[in-house]
């Protein structure tokens, strides 16, 4: 099947699949799995493809490896060799886990793209749904023709959507379960750690640092879970925590948030009083001493709580809300560091002044100023809701064709000799009659515009599909020629095979279906 | 539209009014016209602000030789910029509908760091640092200096006002603090003592409380306007705290270090003067010796450091003999600084009171009380003699001088209390000296005789009757208005029990109980998966709600609210809450919603609104009283039985309820409006508790909802949200509680209106 040559990375063999003993080889871009004595693989999945690996249990008898697909199938592999089976296992997981990642983005990526598509295009998603899930053709081949269109769409209009948010309790989802022997397991979603490096950069950055160089993943999030960064009200005892670098920072970034103030100058709390009172005087100016000296262990865990909170919640709306802003807001940060005082006297009043008006502004005792609108009101709605419809192109006819076509009738009528041995006899003619007056047999349908009453809307739909999904592999099938490559002459048969395919599972369903419903309709396809 | 109020043409800046606003005039002029003092109570929110201000400036016009000025005191900045944009409103109103631009001066005055253009003086973050800087440029001896030494430094804006700005008067107009400095920087003059100057004669002044009630910064600044003025004070619920904070001294052991420091620093700067220009010490005796009260002409600027007591208690006469020296003044200093010093070595908690305490110091060191009343002025001229630049630096002897004079002049409504640690941390020795005043009426009291008016006006004066009490004055007016409303606005549920009937409760012995905080925590989850927008959740301590935001924490509950709303946190760094509340504000607009938890009495508490979405719902954890250990609480109930027949737990349910109603208030700003407020506390359910809420909050409490569980209160709250969630335009309001002017003057509504206004 594949005639270039590709770098092999591992190859490991008595490795089962479907009961089939075969050799597994990892490659650069793919995992492919032939049967033994055979040169060709049987199992080929490009690293893309694939979503995760799960491994058996330790303790189970099978050793197995088993790759999910984005597309939600999955290939089990049993390693059959007994006295390594466990080491063999262990290095292909090794490398997987080395390569996924890699690919992971990409394929991400695209696959985001694609199931943007088909979410915006309905009529694409119907399409996917008839070729693909029901398996006429590959998710591949459907993509193949289209994905010129993925990459070369210019993004731009997709850019101002809305960004999907993060969830404020993303940690809370992520809920440790005992695993029976005195440990905590955590699940950990893809979503899951997207959410977290959102939320944290931090961490992200922690993350690639050190993956895989110095940390695998699982260790990586198993310090994660264990650092005192995740549970802030443990007091930070270690030093060597990886993460008590992160806390710093995020201290340091909560404090340029604070000392960046605010912009509303009706929430500042520190502008509000007008004049303090000097140091000494007043009630209650005693405050305990803010030393830590006196803080009892407890105090200080609860106000760490308390930092956290705000500081989770005001990063998660950060993440959410101005994710595109920003760069471009630090970048601004940066450049007006040295002039901040002149210029938050420069940009604060516009901002003082609105929000003063509107903190004053009693709209219900104004007068509605907006010149009065007049309210819509349709005595039929249903007709503002079609609208005229628009004209169809038509044949017209020149009045030179007419008289030409007129002056043809003529001649035909002068001409016009019945040959008498060919008449009908008269009861033949008059049942034809019948049937072809209004009423008759063939004349059942009326008018044309009776098939759109008769045949109920599903019908016309799937028709619709139907025919919209013929052409899709039409289009196909069509697009092969010339054939002029080897590539393209496969493609061909199996274009073909397809649209076979497509008349058996998809046609023929279909027109049984119309002939039991519609036995006088006369089908044909 | 133009109103009669009983004969007197009052513009109203709307087309439209609510009943209350009018009945609330007609209050107003009632108090003006007797020319006594008066307290309204009116809900937040019913343009409170703007129906005082027509009625003023309307009165002030008819009869401009009654009332000359209006002193409009409010609490914070920004609200006082929204007061003196509301009078903007007003005014261009009145321009617009009489055609011509009247000759009205209405200005802003706000502390230095508010009003600087100074580049360099501004630019300083604290308050307390622009006015040393400010001082330091402008004191009289720097600028004398100035003039034979063009090389240091002084303020040109200053200069330039000094030299031109006092002849021509500001022109007629609004200024807020912006307009002041926009005004300042065109014309080069300083905004600040622009301000100052201008107050004498404008006809609206809008500022702080502290500069009418303050006694240090009253004198310098408030001492020459008109007695024939009308003062307000409005947000006025907390107006004793403010009376008392003034006049009370704290001194810990640091203090007396510092102030040591500044006595060295004085004694030396005196052997120095004395070397080189011993002639400014003699002339300062000879002064003090003829007697006159301040060895110095004080200029403007000087008075940097007035007198800490009020104007009538301060002595007519020389400076005793003992002090009159600058060395013997040091001395004096010395010995009485010493002697705070043995005091603050006590081993266990003394308190005294002012004689006690006189009596004591004269029988150990000797000290008589006379030299002691005048130590403040004494100190303030020795400062200005000796020519120190920033005065900031003398804070802790400044400190120490007041309150001898304090403690000298005042034998009544005063306490001392020394206690040598803190009651938490009875190991670690901090002394403190409180010299706590406990009777807010002393402070007050020269603004009552002095002003022909003072109303007293806030959102939440319940009970009414306890004010006039505590701060000791005759009112001739107090009314309380309720608020009109075509839909049920403001949803007050008590929330008592648990879903699993356990009573909730703040009380002191259920504080740490599991059950009461579990209970709490679901009230909030159940609440933040139903309110939209906005929750705002207030606790009755800091401590208390970093307890329970560590238990629901461990409990995790924390987390699945996350599930529904961010949640941002109140904390003692008033910086990073300023964060978290832009913070909340913004998740709030977005849509995601977010739950703000924060602290009665707290900044949040009392200074920031919650309109609209920024809380649709308010709940009340607990029961706010303060913190009734404390010993200059346990001396100030004790000091109201006695003097004003007071009683301790009437006093303190009226301070919780008062704090609660704050809270609670901060979400209905408006009849538009709308907003569920939760109390979370079984005991708000009794009378005496129900009965101190303000009366517009108590009459929508029906007798149902005083013991609701927590799924009542949700399926309450469901109902209530669902309706309020409905349409609600102008047109369900009017003549309800919207009314227009032909409305207004029908019998019928005439008649309602009455009934709007409270009396007790």
């Amino acid at each position: 099947m594949t005639s270039l040559s590709e770098e092999v990375l591992l190859v490991v063999k008595k490795v089962r699949q479907k009961k089939q003993d075969g050799t597994l080889y990892l490659m650069a871009e793919r995992i492919a799995w032939g049967p033994e004595g055979k040169d060709r693989f049987t199992v080929s999945h490009l690293y893309a493809d694939i979503r995760c690996q799960k491994i058996s249990p330790d303790g189970k008898a099978k050793v197995q490896l088993q790759l999910v697909l984005h597309t939600g199938e999955s290939t089990t592999f049993h390693f059959a060799n007994e006295s390594t089976a466990l080491k063999d296992r262990e290095a292909a997981k090794e490398l997987l886990q080395q390569l996924l990642p890699k690919f992971k983005k990409k394929a991400n990526k695209e696959l985001e793209e694609k199931n943007r598509m088909l979410q915006e295009d309905p009529v694409l998603f119907q399409l996917y749904k008839d070729l693909v899930v029901s398996q006429v053709i590959s998710a591949e081949e459907f993509w193949a023709n289209r994905s010129g269109g993925i990459n070369n769409t210019d993004p731009s209009p997709y850019n101002n959507k809305q960004e999907v948010g993060i969830s404020g309790a993303f940690l809370a989802d992520i809920r440790p379960q005992t695993d029976g022997c005195n440990g905590l397991r955590y699940n950990l979603t893809a979503d899951i750690i997207e959410s977290i490096f959102r939320t944290y950069p931090a961490v992200k950055q922690k993350y690639s640092e050190n993956v895989p160089h110095n940390l695998t993943e699982k260790e990586f999030w198993t310090r994660f879970f264990q650092s005192h960064y995740f549970h802030r009200d443990r007091i930070n005892t270690g030093t060597q925590d990886i993460f008590s670098e992160c806390a710093k920072q995020d201290e340091k970034g909560l404090k340029t948030l604070v000392t960046q103030g605010v912009k509303n100058p009706l929430v500042d709390l520190q502008s509000l009083e007008d004049k303090t009172l000097d140091e000494g005087y007043g009630i209650c100016t005693t405050q305990p001493s803010t030393s830590n000296a006196n803080k009892s262990v407890k105090d200080s865990s609860n106000s760490a709580i308390i930092k956290r909170f705000n500081h989770h919640s005001a990063m998660v709306l950060a993440a959410g809300s101005r994710r595109g802003e920003l760069a471009s807001d630090q970048a601004s940060e940066t450049s007006s560091t040295d002039g901040n005082s002149r210029d938050s006297d420069f940009f604060q009043p516009p901002v003082k002044k609105v929000k003063l008006q509107e903190a004053i502004e009693f709209e219900d005792l104004q007068r509605e100023n907006r010149p009065k609108t007049v309210p819509l009101n349709l005595k039929k709605s249903d007709r503002y809701a079609h609208g005229p419809v628009p004209l169809q192109s038509q044949q017209y006819t020149t009045s030179q064709d007419i008289i030409n076509s007129v002056n043809y009738i003529r001649h035909e009528m002068a001409s016009y000799k019945p040959s008498l041995t060919q008449v009908l006899s008269s009861t033949a003619a008059t049942s034809a009659i019948a049937a072809l007056s209004p009423g008759g047999v063939l004349m059942q349908g009326g008018a044309q515009q009776a098939i759109n009453q008769m045949v109920p809307t599903e019908v016309q739909g799937e028709l619709k599909h139907l025919y919209v999904a013929a052409g899709e592999l039409l289009r196909h099938f069509w697009s092969c020629f010339p054939v002029n490559t080897l590539f393209l002459e496969e493609k061909v048969i199996k274009m073909k095979s397809n649209l076979e395919r497509f008349q058996m599972t998809k046609l023929h369903p279909f027109k049984e279906k119309i002939q039991r419903q519609y036995l006088s309709t006369n089908v044909s396809f | 539209m133009k109103l009669n109020i009983e004969g007197l043409l009052v513009y109203f800046p709307y087309d439209y009014i609510y009943p209350e606003q009018y009945s609330y005039m007609l209050e107003l002029k009632r108090t003006l016209d007797a020319k006594g003092h008066g307290v309204l109570e009116m809900p937040s929110g019913t343009g409170k602000t703007i129906s005082l201000l027509s009625l003023i400036v309307a009165y002030q016009r008819a009869f401009p030789l009654e009332v000359t000025k209006l002193i409009y005191c409010s609490r914070t900045v920004p609200e006082i910029e929204k007061v003196v944009e509301e009078l903007r409103k007003l005014m261009e109103f009145y321009t617009k509908e009489t055609g011509e631009s009247n000759n009205f001066l209405a200005l802003a005055l706000s502390s230095r760091k508010n009003l600087c253009i100074h580049p360099e003086v501004s630019s300083l973050r604290f308050g307390k640092e622009v006015d040393g800087k400010c001082h330091s440029l402008t004191a009289s001896y720097v600028r004398a200096q100035h003039h034979s030494n063009p090389n240091l430094p002084v303020c040109r804006f200053y200069e330039e006002f000094d030299s031109v700005g006092r002849q021509v008067p500001l022109p007629a107009g609004i200024y807020n603090l912006d307009d002041l400095k926009a005004f300042g920087r065109r014309k080069g003059w300083c905004p600040y003592y622009l301000a100052r100057y201008s107050i004498l004669h404008a006809n609206i002044v809008v500022y702080s409380y502290h500069y009418l009630l303050d006694p240090k910064i009253a004198d310098l600044v408030s001492k020459e306007l008109a007695k024939k003025s009308v003062v307000v004070f409005d947000e006025a619920h907390n107006i004793d705290n403010v009376c008392i904070d003034s006049m009370s001294v704290n001194i810990t052991r640091r203090t007396l270090d510092r102030c040591q420091t500044n006595v060295d620093t004085l004694q030396n700067t005196i052997h120095k003067i004395k070397e080189t220009d011993a002639a400014k010490l003699r002339e300062e005796y000879r002064r003090l010796v003829e007697g006159l009260k301040e060895a110095n002409v004080a200029r403007e600027t000087d008075i940097y450091l007035a007198n800490p007591v009020l104007p009538d208690e301060i002595l007519q006469e020389a400076v005793p003999g003992s002090i009159r020296t600058a060395e013997h003044f040091v001395g004096f200093m010395r010995r009485f600084l010493e002697y705070l010093k043995s005091r603050l070595r006590v081993q266990h908690v003394v308190q005294e009171s002012a004689p006690q305490f006189l009596k004591d110091i004269f029988e150990k060191v000797c000290i008589d009380r006379k030299p002691l009343r005048f130590c403040a002025e004494r100190l303030q001229s020795l400062l200005r003699t000796l020519e120190i630049a920033d005065i900031a630096d003398f804070s802790a002897v400044t400190l120490i001088s007041n309150f001898a004079t304090l403690v000298s002049t005042y034998s009544q409504g005063f306490t001392i209390i020394i206690e040598p640690f803190e009651d938490r941390t009875p190991t670690i020795a901090n002394p403190v000296l409180h010299f706590s005043c406990m009777d807010p009426s002393i402070a007050i009291k020269p603004v009552f005789q002095r002003f022909q008016s003072v109303v007293i006006t806030s959102g939440t004066l319940s009970p009414l009757d306890i004010y006039p009490r505590i701060l000791d004055f005759r009112p001739v007016t107090m009314a309380s208005f309720t608020m009109t409303l075509a839909r049920t606005c403001l949803c007050p549920l008590i929330v008592g029990r648990g879903n699993d009937q356990v009573a909730l409760s703040s009380k002191f012995e259920t504080r740490e109980d599991f059950a009461v905080i579990r209970n709490y925590g679901n009230l909030l989850l159940e609440m933040s998966a139903i309110v939209p927008d906005g929750i705002v959740a207030f606790f009755t301590s800091y401590v208390y709600m970093e307890n329970i935001v560590a238990s629901w924490y461990e409990q995790g509950i924390l987390e699945n609210i996350q599930r529904n709303k961010l949640i941002f946190i109140e904390t003692q760094d008033a910086a990073e809450t300023s964060m978290a509340l832009e913070k909340y504000q913004e998740a709030c607009e977005n849509g995601r919603g977010a739950i703000l938890l924060s602290v009665a009495r707290g900044k949040v508490s009392e200074g920031i609104d919650f309109v609209h979405h920024y809380g649709r719902a308010v709940i009340m954890f607990g029961v706010p009283y303060v913190y009734t250990q404390s010993r200059i609480l346990k001396a100030r109930l004790e000091y109201l039985r006695d003097q004003f027949q007071i009683r301790e737990n009437d006093f303190l349910t009226f301070d919780a309820m008062r704090h609660a109603a704050q809270c609670v208030g901060r979400a209905i700003r408006g009849k538009t409006d709308y907003g569920l407020m939760i109390f979370a506390d079984k005991r708000y359910a009794r009378a005496d508790k129900r009965g101190k809420l303000p009366r517009w909050i108590q009459e929508h409490i029906n007798d149902g909802s005083l013991n609701l569980t927590v799924d009542e209160a949700v399926q309450l709250s469901k109902h209530f949200l669902r309706q309020m969630a409905q349409p609600f335009r102008q047109e369900d309001q009017l003549g309800l509680s919207l009314l227009t002017l032909e409305q207004l003057e029908s019998e019928e509504m005439l008649q309602k209106i009455t009934q709007i206004a409270h009396q007790t």
